[in-house]
């Protein structure tokens, strides 16, 4: 499959049905347009990733389809359902978990109560399950025998796996992650990925926005690069990195280093 | 030897009303909202009730009740007016609206009873009635301290954001914490202005935020535990510490300066630290190789 | 309200402008809200009390005494409870309640000496040297001490206004109030301003203690408790982080205050300073000219 540059595309139909929808998706800021005009649909069950230097509005993008950030224009869509009105709050309810750029957990209380969390209001109805829940993201997280520890104890790599283990407690349909392995070497990173790709195995659909190429190239399914706001090209990944526009857009026209 | 009964009986009231004083503080800070508002309440609920009894002739418990609820009610629009407001800016309003309530209750003419307050607040609760529904906002209270709910109460007070991306309705949440602590604070006065059949502008003060306060400071804001302990130390520590003598003022302002600034969450989270420690080292101990990894802690 | 208020009310804005002063300067650009300052004030006129119930001084050295002590206890209190509450906690805005809580509890303190000492008497200046003198003149009433108090205020206020708005240090201190990283990262010194911020702030309540305990001829060791909640209603009224609002909101507290009294009894006074700190922050929190954001994020 080859890369594409896209153009905007309003009310775009794709072969399959996404699980995530953006159309047109613009949020600005008095006068800055940190997403500009963007339209894609997630794949289901695939890993779909966000690549993008610093600042070209991939963490808005996700503010924007959490609900955290107004859209000044275009929609999101969850399943066919448009959700674009919605408030931060009931995002979770949908089926949607993310993971944030900085790692959020409470500090007082341990690795298995900050789990939990997520599923306190999103699963009222199965509290006799959600012990299962709890254990089996712990599990698929490789976080036994931290359970009773706080975060104050880790390193910071088992802190993030916890909250991506927060995240997947809930049973999420879609799962995003915000530049999970800042900070992390390559080891870690390799963990991370391999760790994404397993909850990918098990049909979890998931969105990953990073800055850093390798570990999207080797993670990824789908790419979407990002630029000043807007989709600057997509496709399979080893294409997407090669496309010239994402390579200035990294390297910068002279081949200055960017991210 | 009935003297020294009642002289007791007096200090257990006290304790009673601090401590209901100090959950009513509780509530809305477990959830990070710094309101002083609570002595406010109390002044709404006690002067209430008194007014209810003395000028109108009401009976003892619905004039409880129309307290209990007139500071609720009361409370919750002050919510509603100022939740939006930050940490400081937030505690500013509260306190300012506790202080605007003693200035009008000293010119409040024959209605307050003004500058010298009420008289003659009789009643038919006794301090049985007073103990029991202490004990029941306790078990009320108790429930929020365990499983979910205590979870929400700790993510909407240290990260509201993450709070609300887990589904939880921050905003409805500080709004109860508003309606709750006034109730509670409402009985607090309303109950007290009873056992001591007399209020007045000056116990409803200043110097009742800083009790209050200090309560929580030395006992912890985290449980009732911390209201309860809180309470009883500052209210039956004079008793043991008669050698002090004068000095006791400064002794209590210096172990408050040193609770505030060495033990955050008061003497509630001082045991509670240390029995993760335990649980902390006992785990190392057993599990040697789980050690390694958490030496890469921060 | 006619001319001896105006009077009156120059002098009291005065001294709610000094002590003000202090507690603006702190928090506006260290995010301390020193809810010792009250106390502060008090002791150090209360050790000009002691100091010269051993010797008879004349006022430039008993209003040394309060400004020295002022000082000091301010950098004591921002070295002993402070500090390890900033270092122990990661974020200001956490650490912000820590701190209130802190300076509530230190209040105490002092106060309980001085309650102790004084019986919960009032006390003064009674053996110092000093002599008020009256001047008369377009029919009011005006002190020496009236004077000496209108122009500390108003040179001090007027003065710090400049030097921030102008000096180089000046707009370190802004700097530093307005974004601590990139002033850091400028060159600013942040610890060294913050203490000698603290410093000037502690002896800006030190010098408006010996100066009110004289106009009045004696305080009570609550007075400090009260001067707090009304240098907050000044700062709001101005708005955080101007120090010219603090000069406007001083005058027109005191005014407003001077006008209550005459009109109405003095029981509602105090209501004043409370009913504007909640109006305000109900409607306009930053007051004035305030910059500093008031939301809740």
């Amino acid at each position: 499959m080859s890369a594409q540059t896209t153009a905007s595309v309003a009310g775009s139909s794709y072969d399959y049905e996404p699980t995530l929808e953006c159309r047109d998706v613009s949020v600005y800021y008095g006068g800055i347009k940190a997403v500009d005009g963007i339209t894609l649909g997630l794949r289901p069950g695939e890993v779909s990733g966000i690549l993008g230097p610093n600042g070209s509005g991939k963490s808005t993008l996700l503010g924007a389809v959490t609900r955290m950030v107004k859209l000044t224009r275009g929609q999101v869509l969850f399943q066919g359902k448009n959700y674009s009105s919605v408030g931060p709050g009931k995002v979770i309810g949908l089926g949607i978990s993310r993971t944030f750029q900085t790692v959020r957990l409470l500090p007082d209380r341990s690795v298995y109560d900050n789990i939990i969390l997520s599923t306190d209001v999103v699963c009222r109805g199965e509290r006799d399950q959600v012990e299962d829940f709890v254990r089996s993201a712990i599990a698929r997280t490789g976080l036994e025998g931290y359970e009773g520890l706080r975060p104050s104890e880790l390193s910071y790599g088992v802190q993030r796996r916890v909250e991506i283990a927060r995240a997947i407690a809930a049973q999420p349909k879609l799962l995003l992650l915000d530049e999970p392995t800042a900070g992390m070497n390559k080891n870690e990173r390799a963990e991370i990925g391999a760790l994404l790709r397993s909850l990918q195995a098990e049909g979890l659909t998931q969105l990953l926005v990073e800055h850093d190429v390798a570990m999207m190239v080797d993670t990824c399914d789908y790419l979407y690069a990002m630029n000043f706001g807007s989709l600057i090209a997509e496709g399979a990944p080893e294409d997407v990195v090669r496309e010239p526009a994402v390579q200035e857009a990294y390297l910068g026209k002279h081949g200055r280093h960017h991210a | 030897m009935m003297d020294w009964l009642s002289g007791y009986e007096v200090l257990f009231q006290l304790t009673l009303s601090l401590t209901l004083l100090a959950l009513s503080l509780q509530i809305p800070l477990r959830m990070g909202v710094v309101s002083f508002a609570s002595v406010g309440y109390f002044a709404i609920g006690g002067y209430t009730t008194a007014i209810l009894v003395v000028h109108s002739g009401w009976s003892t418990w619905p004039a409880v009740v129309a307290g209990t609820v007139i500071a609720g009610v009361i409370a919750y629009l002050l919510g509603l007016g100022i939740a939006h407001l930050n940490g400081l800016y937030l505690a500013m309003a509260t306190v300012s609206f506790s202080m605007i309530l003693s200035v009008v209750a000293v010119n409040g003419g024959s209605l307050t009873g003004g500058p010298i307050g009420l008289f003659g607040v009789m009643g038919d609760a006794t301090t049985w009635h007073f103990f029991i529904i202490v004990i029941l906002v306790i078990i009320a209270i108790s429930f929020t301290e365990r499983g979910r709910l205590s979870r929400r109460f700790d993510a909407i007070r240290e990260d509201p954001q993450l709070a609300s991306a887990m589904g939880i309705n921050v905003v409805r949440y500080r709004r109860l914490s508003f309606l709750i602590s006034g109730a509670i604070g409402g009985l607090a006065g309303s109950m007290s202005v009873l056992m001591k059949t007399t209020i007045s502008p000056e116990s409803i003060g200043f110097g009742l935020i800083v009790l209050a306060l200090t309560v929580i400071i030395v006992g912890g804001q985290g449980s009732w535990v911390g209201a309860v302990v809180g309470s009883v130390f500052f209210l039956w520590m004079p008793q043991t510490l008669d050698f002090v003598g004068t000095w006791e003022a400064v002794l209590y302002g210096l172990i408050v300066a040193v609770a505030a600034i060495y033990l955050p969450g008061g003497v509630v989270a001082v045991y509670k630290n240390w029995r993760y420690r335990r649980y902390v080292a006992h785990r190392n101990a057993t599990l040697p190789e789980a050690v390694g990894a958490s030496q890469g802690g921060e | 309200m006619n001319l001896q208020d105006v009077v009156n009310a120059m002098t009291l804005g005065s001294i709610y402008l000094l002590f003000a002063l202090g507690m603006a300067l702190v928090w506006g650009t260290m995010g301390i809200l020193n809810f010792a300052h009250g106390s502060i004030f008090m002791f150090s006129a209360f050790m000009g009390f002691i100091v010269t119930g051993f010797v008879p001084l004349p006022l430039p050295a008993v209003v040394l005494i309060a400004v020295v002590t002022g000082a000091l206890l301010t950098l004591a209190i921002q070295y002993f409870a402070y500090q390890p509450i900033l270092k122990r906690v990661k974020s200001v805005a956490a650490a912000e309640l820590q701190i209130v809580v802190a300076g509530i509890g230190i209040a105490a303190v002092p106060v309980a000496i001085a309650e102790k000492v004084t019986l919960s008497n009032n006390f003064g200046f009674q053996n110092s040297t000093f002599e008020a003198e009256v001047f008369e003149f377009a029919g009011i009433r005006i002190t020496n001490i009236m004077i000496l108090i209108l122009v500390a205020g108003l040179g001090l206020g007027i003065g710090t206004a400049l030097w921030i708005a102008r000096s180089r240090r000046g707009l370190g201190l802004r700097a530093v109030g307005v974004d601590p990283e990139t002033a850091a990262l400028m060159g600013v010194d942040r610890k060294r301003m913050a203490l000698a911020t603290m410093a000037f702030s502690g002896a800006l309540a030190g010098l408006s203690g010996a100066l009110l305990t004289y106009y009045l001829t004696a305080i009570n060791p609550h007075s400090g408790d009260g001067l707090l909640l009304k240098a907050f209603a000044v700062i709001i009224l101005g708005g955080l982080g101007s120090v010219v609002g603090v000069i406007l909101g001083a005058f027109i507290l005191a005014f407003a205050e001077t006008a209550v009294f005459a009109y109405t009894s003095g029981t509602w006074v105090s209501a004043i300073s409370f009913g504007l700190i909640f109006i305000l922050l109900l409607v306009r929190p930053q007051g004035i000219l305030g910059k500093k954001e008031v939301r809740r994020t």
